[in-house]
């Protein structure tokens, strides 16, 4: 059979009425859409004001097609921002928190309106079958004038209520300039076209590529050092922390902070705590009033003690630690660390004592970089009560105590 | 054509304007019966305003002025709204609005009424009284040095003159927009003419964004003049859009059910109204926020305090209950077809609105005055109904002896029969 045969014998899809003019095609719309046919459609070079209503078309479902997607474009756009920068990987970005609604906002509205318009575009296209490669209609030789200034309506025969005699009168009754009636298409071939399948399958390759190059990258050594592929961002034109920058004067890049600046911590504005010299200038007497003379403090002061001072002074500062041993030992000139519980150091001021722990005297080292203020004025406050030990009576003693000294 | 105008002249002896419209027997010419209106807008004009002077501390009292502000700007956003429509429909040659664009030339003529209402704010910055506006005493201006910059901007004598361009400005072109469209009514199908008109547009148009800009930023924005919002003036714009169509609405439907304009105005109308008043509440929210993020995210102490003062304490309430009934509960409340095409959602939506666009004016004003927190006071509320009545009078005065439609214009006819999509 040849393509013509076939053609000429190929089922009927529809009866199709040409006209002239719009208000001709639309008031045949009217009187198929009065005589209660579904299959049928209007074809015209333009869109017709109120033909959706002549022709009884309902509204359409994409809107809510549309809502849909652009839910999900704004459900997707919070999780991704707040699994990225709040979940997965976590950093301060100018000073905002990890995550932080206002700067998240754009992107949602984006992906909002990004899902919504391809939902728009792909709803739209799906709703009307397209895309449609190959239609009856196609190859009716004055069907090609409906992109011009010709009107079509055609009626399908797969409509329920299709009977070609009824339908050809009730056409004919619309005065149309022809009637005529559309078969099925035998003619065009129905395969996918070769250049399609050669493209899909050198688009399909070329995709792959990238999922390839990353499977490289992640398991051979290369000897090549890392792309770069964003210049900018891997050599930015800012000065690097310790090169030059020769703007300045001194060619520094770190500046120094301006004067007068004091880093957190180190204010040290309590010259009694950090002195040892009270509001007249003059060794202090008491501990700091930042400090209190409790159980904590005194064990502070007495395991610093142990750390620092007794390799010198010894565990009873009486001046005969391992250090005055092992130096007396050598014969070499031996100026033995002082004892503790002499009458000089015993009435000593309490500042004057905590400076010399910071600062060293003769040949005493300064542990002022070893202990910090508090930890040194816990040796004083523990010193003192060595001190105390020794000068204390058996009277001042409670019953308990009196009763170890046995 | 002329013996239906002798008949119809008895409705309309004084003009002799033809009361009915030709082409579907419209009454065109407002019923002196419903004319009642102006009498309710000017008795709640008297007294809210004058007891929103009672309780706000008489009319240079702090909590008036700023109430009365808040109101004031409410209303003149209607008024000026319609000066930006009229103009904009003559500069796109737009045909299908040409039913509702006698409508919107008669509300345009409002302006006049603001112009003299702005007195109450402006009397007191041309005395040095800083009961509203801190930059009116001038020893606080030259107090800091930021200020002290800016101290030309506030001088009394360039403030003076650029409120009198403004409102000169948009009076004379409201003037001139209705005249012209009177004056066409009487030559009908002359195309050269609205061709002019549509030339004059385009240079008017850019005196109304200048004017707008700087007018909501003298008014609004100097109420804390260290503070500053390139995008300021279209922030209070975008109000000025969403207020018209909504008053647009609201009296077309009023015209229609007292028997006016009830076949030439249809809901395709309607539709493109209702669909410009829910672009704008997008447009507003998508402003405001870029006027938030943009000052959030440089985090400049500057720029900032004005919006941390709208988020902590009391006003951070506020401010949520603004963008939720500002913009999520409209957003999605009107993005339906049918709620433009029906006019009992329609009028909701449009009262909504109005209300909501006169707190958001409320939000912008009284932090000024209330720093720990507030909800509108009673001074507010009196202040606010005092000028409703004053836009319902002022509407319903200039809507009298006058063509309701544009009839002359040659396009006249394709909008009374527009059809939406």
């Amino acid at each position: 059979m040849t393509d013509q045969d076939a053609q000429i014998s190929a089922p009927l899809h529809g009866i199709l009425a040409e006209y002239d003019t719009p208000t001709a095609v639309v008031k045949a719309s009217k009187k198929v859409r009065d005589a209660g046919y579904t299959r049928w459609d209007t074809y015209t070079p333009f869109p017709i004001h109120g033909i959706e209503k002549a022709m009884g078309i309902r509204m359409t479902i994409l809107p809510w097609f549309v809502m849909a997607f652009a839910l999900i474009g704004l459900t997707v756009a919070i999780l991704l921002q707040w699994g990225t920068n709040a979940v997965d990987y976590p950093w301060i970005v100018s000073g905002k928190p990890f995550w932080s609604w206002p700067a998240n906002v754009p992107i949602i509205f984006e992906l909002t309106v990004l899902y919504s318009a391809f939902a728009t575009l792909a709803g739209m296209l799906a709703l009307n079958n397209l895309p449609l490669p190959a239609h009856p209609l196609d190859l009716k030789e004055r069907f090609r004038r409906v992109t011009d200034d010709k009107f079509f309506l055609l009626i399908e025969a797969r409509d329920p209520k299709f009977d070609e005699a009824r339908v050809r009168s009730l056409l004919e009754d619309t005065a149309p300039v022809v009637l005529d009636e559309v078969r099925e298409d035998r003619t065009s071939s129905d395969k996918l076209p070769r250049a399609l399948i050669y493209v899909g399958i050198v688009a399909g390759v070329a995709s792959l590529v990238p999922f390839a190059l990353f499977a490289q990258a992640r398991t051979q050594k290369m000897e090549h050092g890392r792309r770069h592929l964003v210049w900018d961002m891997d050599f930015t034109p800012s000065y690097k922390a310790q090169a030059d920058n020769p703007l300045y004067e001194d060619k520094r890049a770190m500046r120094k902070p301006p004067e007068g600046t004091v880093a957190r911590g180190l204010l040290n504005d309590d010259d009694q705590l950090h002195l040892g010299k009270n509001a007249q200038g003059n060794w202090a007497t008491t501990l700091p009033a930042s400090m209190s003379a409790d159980e904590a403090t005194m064990k502070l002061g007495q395991a610093q003690f142990g750390i620092y001072c007794t390799p010198c002074h010894g565990f009873a500062g009486e001046g005969n630690g391992m250090v005055h041993k092992r130096a007396s030992a050598l014969g070499q000139g031996w100026v033995p660390p002082t004892n503790l519980h002499e009458q000089r150091i015993r009435t000593m001021a309490a500042g004057e004592i905590y400076n010399t722990i910071t600062n060293g005297i003769r040949n005493m080292p300064g542990y002022g970089a070893q202990m910090d203020d508090s930890e040194r004025w816990a040796v004083v406050l523990y010193l003192r009560a060595l001190q105390k030990s020794r000068t204390v009576g058996a009277s001042q003693l409670s019953d308990a105590e009196r009763s170890q000294l046995k | 054509m002329s013996e239906s105008k002798k008949k119809d002249d008895k409705a309309a002896p004084k003009t002799g304007v033809a009361v009915t419209l030709q082409d579907n027997g419209d009454r065109i010419v407002l019923d002196p019966k419903a004319g009642g209106g102006f009498n309710v807008g000017l008795g709640l004009a008297v007294v809210g305003l004058g007891a929103a002077a009672g309780t706000g501390g008489g009319l240079f009292g702090e909590q008036f002025q700023h109430s009365y502000l808040a109101a004031y700007m409410w209303a003149l956003s209607i008024f000026v709204g319609a000066v930006w429509w009229v103009t904009l429909q003559h500069l796109f040659g737009s045909r299908a609005s040409l039913v509702m664009r006698r409508i919107a030339e008669i509300l345009a003529q409002g302006v006049a009424v603001m112009a003299v209402l702005s007195l109450p704010i402006l009397v007191p910055i041309f005395t040095g009284n800083d009961a509203l506006y801190p930059w009116a005493d001038h020893e606080y201006l030259h107090s800091n040095h930021v200020l002290h910059a800016k101290a030309g901007y506030f001088g009394t004598g360039f403030f003076a003159a650029r409120m009198v361009i403004y409102f000169l400005g948009w009076f004379l072109l409201a003037k001139y927009w209705l005249a012209k469209s009177l004056q066409q009514d009487k030559t009908t199908g002359d195309v050269a003419f609205y061709k002019k008109l549509q030339g004059k547009a385009a240079p008017a148009m850019i005196f109304f964004a200048l004017s707008v800009t700087f007018c909501a930023m003298d008014l609004l924005m100097t109420l804390d003049p260290i503070w500053f919002s390139t995008i300021f003036g279209v922030y209070y714009f975008a109000t000025c859009v969403e207020t018209f169509h909504c008053v647009l609405a609201l009296t077309m439907m009023w015209l229609q059910s007292t028997g006016h304009i009830k076949k030439s105005v249809t809901v395709e109308h309607y539709h493109d109204v209702g669909k410009m008043m829910f672009a704008y509440v997008c447009f507003w929210s998508y402003v405001g926020f870029s006027q938030f993020m943009l000052i959030w995210y440089a985090n400049i102490p500057e720029e900032t305090h004005w919006f941390h003062m709208r988020l902590v304490g009391g006003w951070k309430e506020s401010t949520l209950f603004l963008a939720a009934t500002h913009f999520v509960i409209p957003f999605f409340g009107m993005m339906s077809r049918s709620m433009k095409r029906n006019l009992g959602p329609l009028k909701f939506w449009a009262v909504y609105m109005l209300a909501v666009c006169w707190l958001d004016m409320y939000w912008l004003v009284a932090p000024n005055l209330h720093s720990e927190g507030g909800v509108p006071g009673v001074t507010d509320l009196l202040a606010w109904v005092g000028m409703i009545g004053v836009v319902i009078a002022t509407i319903v005065f200039n809507l009298r002896s006058k063509s309701l439609v544009a009839q002359g214009d040659p396009r006249f006819k394709r909008s009374l029969t527009f059809q939406n999509i």
